[in-house]
């Protein structure tokens, strides 16, 4: 055994996030952490990477016990995670971010810059990223990021590598690269450690897999012999159908049309329209222009040219404030920054968008505020427990049902979804697809942005795909991922 | 929250505390006096809590009582009317804080930077308006703002009350007050909620100059002349009451009951200091600390949520 958690056991004030887990990982494996949410992967992790300490339990790192009190010492022995938030100091450069605290030195203790940018250059190639090593970090998308993350950790030289969702912000062609990376580093006798939601991703890179639910391992062993249902329920200790299938609405009133929007150079003449009851995908490679039309759309990115109609009327998108005016919804891509406040009780982030459902003449009545909030938090079954608590305090899944729900009270039509499954566990998720299908079924028009082209098709009536900021076709919701990868990549880079 | 009752606790302690140390404490003239020194700050400090919950900060509220406090003293002189004085001194700590709001809202500049140039910019206006001088007030009865009784209680002390009820009803039971907190928690929340943020912010310094405003006159009231020196340094005793009383510098955070409770601290502090012969050294060294211990108490707090 190359590593081994024994009985770790941790609290935080009077919450348990661990008691038993368990894992042991070998020389020249891929293993596999599961679990749903507020299992305890992402803490076992940390105290396996000496963020955190353990308050009981062994740690054996080649048969030796060992024990971290700072990630310091646990990179020492050859420890390394590659964080699921970036860790990067936004504004230094790819190399520089990649180098970072081990700078290549000249003979006086200078930082030789022309080694560490060659050798930052040498490293992207290397292993194929798109990535340029002098760009400044914070002008990269999400996945550029983790990009930089995971190359920061393998420069290291590790024998333990942590991969924490290293994929759940990447499109399908960065994924892939990332399974390269991995398995490459399988062969070169490195234990790797990956953490992951995705259950499609299992069965091509992973050797074996560890189970955690309610902080305890419940389950260790090799992924051949495991069916996706045997997992899932290992994971959430009930049946839960792995894939949920949504019955389409007949289409009413046309809600929303787009014509010839532009927003140079990321977008170009953009056409289509949504009806009440239909719940329209965009597929796209990162960067295709996604999340720029969904801005542009809300108000938040100003348009070069183009029309926005909203029921049929034409509504010009100032600012968020118009939007919302006109029934338009957004929940963002990145709900810890953009939708949620997490200081505020769930309440009142419920309530945020419709204050003037529960104030007259600018004074708020606090005991509707309450009952409006209560009837939506139950309504979409958000695990709290107390409609006061904060929002901050909720798991992932539940984070995404508030913003919902803000949204719900606003009585809102028009819909857009900005990858609304990102970093929440499969329980959630169903739940997120029910209350969507829900809306869709009290004829409400949804635009899907997602990344995750198995829940694009399962969702979506019909699917648009971009490319390089325009749209390049339609699809029908049944159609297949060859079929839209086709599209969203081009045939060129297809047959590359 | 035994870390949110804090506050609280440490006042009661400081009360109990500074009755048994000294005899002269718990007596009507001291604690009037009290009041009657405090006031200006306290009434900054309501307004200052405004903008920190609204994720903003106002360096400038030193400059402004001054400068609301001598145009206030120059009409009180030429009207020879007490409450169209008062009016323009508010009326003036209104105006500076439309400016800091447009600025920070419009130029989207840090508010930190705009208000430390308005603090500069105030404060030159008001030394070239007054030529460097007081105005001294001619109008006797002027005095009653500060020193005058109301049904035996001082009368800032009613000032205090009803700004204190105002603001505690504007943060809590209004829309606006609500938006205030949104922003100042996540302004991007704010923003994608539909929220006009430019027009919170701004309402924001505005009712915090309005309160400086009022907090100038009442300076001016005590010395009967407009200083164009008045309230140095007051900026930081004002933020100090707001972040001692559990407000955040981050936003989102605050309320009028902790910014009171935060000001009667350092109020009895000083209090309690003269009363026991201890150097005022010593008290600015003690209310430091307690700044920087409160922050850090407030901090473990939050590193739990996020």
């Amino acid at each position: 055994m190359l590593v081994e958690l024994r009985g770790i056991e941790k609290h935080f004030g009077g919450i348990r996030a661990l008691r038993n887990g368990n894992l042991s990982v070998q020389a020249g494996e891929i293993h596999l952490l599961m679990g749903e949410n507020g299992a305890g992967k992402s803490t076992l992790m940390k105290i396996l990477a000496g963020m955190i300490a353990p308050d009981a339990g062994q740690i054996l790192f080649k048969g030796e016990p060992i024990s971290f009190r700072k990630p310091v010492e646990a990179s020492a022995v050859g420890i390394a995670m590659v964080h699921q938030e970036s860790l990067l100091a936004p504004h230094l450069t790819v190399a520089e971010n990649i180098f970072l605290g081990r700078e290549p030195k000249s003979r006086f203790g200078i930082v030789d810059r022309k080694r560490m940018m060659a050798s930052a250059k040498a490293l992207l190639e290397e292993h194929q990223f798109p990535l340029d090593a002098e760009r400044l970090v914070e002008t990269l998308s999400p996945a550029g990021k983790q990009l930089v993350e995971i190359c920061r950790a393998i420069q290291h030289g590790s024998s333990v590598l942590i991969f924490d969702e290293p994929t759940s912000s990447l499109s399908n062609a960065e994924t892939d690269a990332v399974f390269r990376i991995v398995l490459r580093l399988r062969e070169r006798g490195m234990g790797v450690i990956y953490i992951t939601h995705r259950l499609e991703e299992l069965r091509s890179i992973g050797d074996r897999v560890t189970v955690l639910r309610d902080g305890q391992t419940v389950h260790t062993g090799d992924l051949s012999g495991l069916t996706t249902a045997q997992l899932i329920q290992h994971m959430v200790g009930r049946d839960v159908h792995a894939t949920f299938h949504r019955n389409s609405v007949t289409p009413g009133a046309e809600l929303l049309r787009v014509e010839n929007l532009s927003r140079t150079p990321l977008l170009r003449d953009i056409n289509f329209s949504v009806r009440a009851g239909e719940i329209v995908g965009i597929a796209g490679l990162i960067g295709a222009g996604r999340t720029e039309l969904c801005r542009c759309l809300f108000g938040l990115d100003p348009i070069n040219s183009g029309r926005i109609f909203i029921a049929g009327n034409e509504t010009r998108m100032r600012s968020p404030r118009h939007a919302v005016q006109a029934g338009m919804a957004l929940v963002p891509e990145d709900r810890q920054r953009a939708g949620l406040a997490k200081m505020l009780p769930i309440n009142q982030n419920i309530t945020m968008a419709a204050l003037d459902r529960v104030s007259r003449f600018g004074l708020l009545n606090h005991a509707e505020e309450r009952r409006l909030g209560s009837q939506q938090a139950a309504q979409l079954r958000i695990k709290l427990s107390s409609i006061n608590q904060l929002a901050g305090r909720l798991s992932g899944g539940n984070q995404q049902k508030v913003v919902i729900a803000k949204w719900l009270v606003r009585g809102a039509r028009v819909f857009l979804f900005d990858e609304p499954t990102r970093g929440i566990d499969v329980g959630a998720k169903a739940e997120v697809f029910e209350t969507m299908s829900q809306l869709a079924r009290d004829g409400a028009g949804l635009v899907m942005v997602s990344s995750e082209l198995p829940e694009l098709l399962q969702m979506a009536d019909r699917i648009l795909v971009m490319r390089q900021g325009r749209l390049v076709g339609e699809l029908p919701g049944r159609t297949t991922q060859e079929e839209i990868m086709y599209l969203a990549a081009g045939s060129s880079e297809v047959s590359r | 929250m035994i870390q949110k009752l804090l506050p609280f606790l440490t006042l009661i302690a400081l009360f109990a505390g500074l009755s048994i140390a000294s005899p002269s404490f718990l007596t009507t003239s001291n604690l009037s006096s009290v009041i009657r020194q405090t006031a200006v700050i306290d009434i900054m400090a309501l307004g200052m809590t405004v903008i920190i919950i609204a994720g903003g900060i106002d360096l400038s509220v030193g400059s402004v009582m001054a400068l609301a406090g001598l145009l206030g003293c120059m009409v009180v002189n030429r009207e020879v009317s007490i409450p169209l004085g008062m009016f323009a001194g508010i009326l003036a700590g209104l105006a500076c804080g439309f400016i800091n709001g447009l600025a920070t809202t419009q130029l989207r500049i840090n508010p930190f930077i705009v208000t430390l140039g308005t603090l500069g910019i105030f404060r030159g206006v008001a030394l070239i308006l007054s030529n460097g001088l007081p105005v001294n007030v001619s109008v006797p009865s002027f005095q009653y703002v500060a020193q005058g009784n109301l049904l035996g209680i001082p009368f800032v002390l009613w000032i205090l009350l009803i700004c204190a009820a105002a603001i505690h009803v504007l943060l809590e039971h209004t829309r606006l007050g609500r938006h205030a907190f949104a922003i100042g928690s996540n302004p991007e929340a704010a923003l994608y909620a539909g929220i006009n943020v430019s027009r919170v912010t701004t309402a924001a310094y505005m009712i915090g100059g309005a309160m400086t405003g009022l907090a100038g006159m009442i300076g001016a009231s005590r010395l009967m002349a407009g200083q164009p020196t008045a309230g140095q340094g007051y900026e930081l005793q004002a933020i100090a009451a707001v972040v001692i009383g559990g407000g955040s510098l981050r936003g989102g955070e605050g309320s009028v009951v902790g910014t009171l409770v935060g000001a009667f601290i350092m109020g009895l502090l000083s209090n309690g200091s003269d009363l026991l012969g201890i150097s005022p050294y010593v008290q600015q060294a003690i209310i430091g600390a307690i700044i920087v211990f409160a922050v850090w108490v407030d901090e473990l707090r939050k590193r739990r949520v996020a």
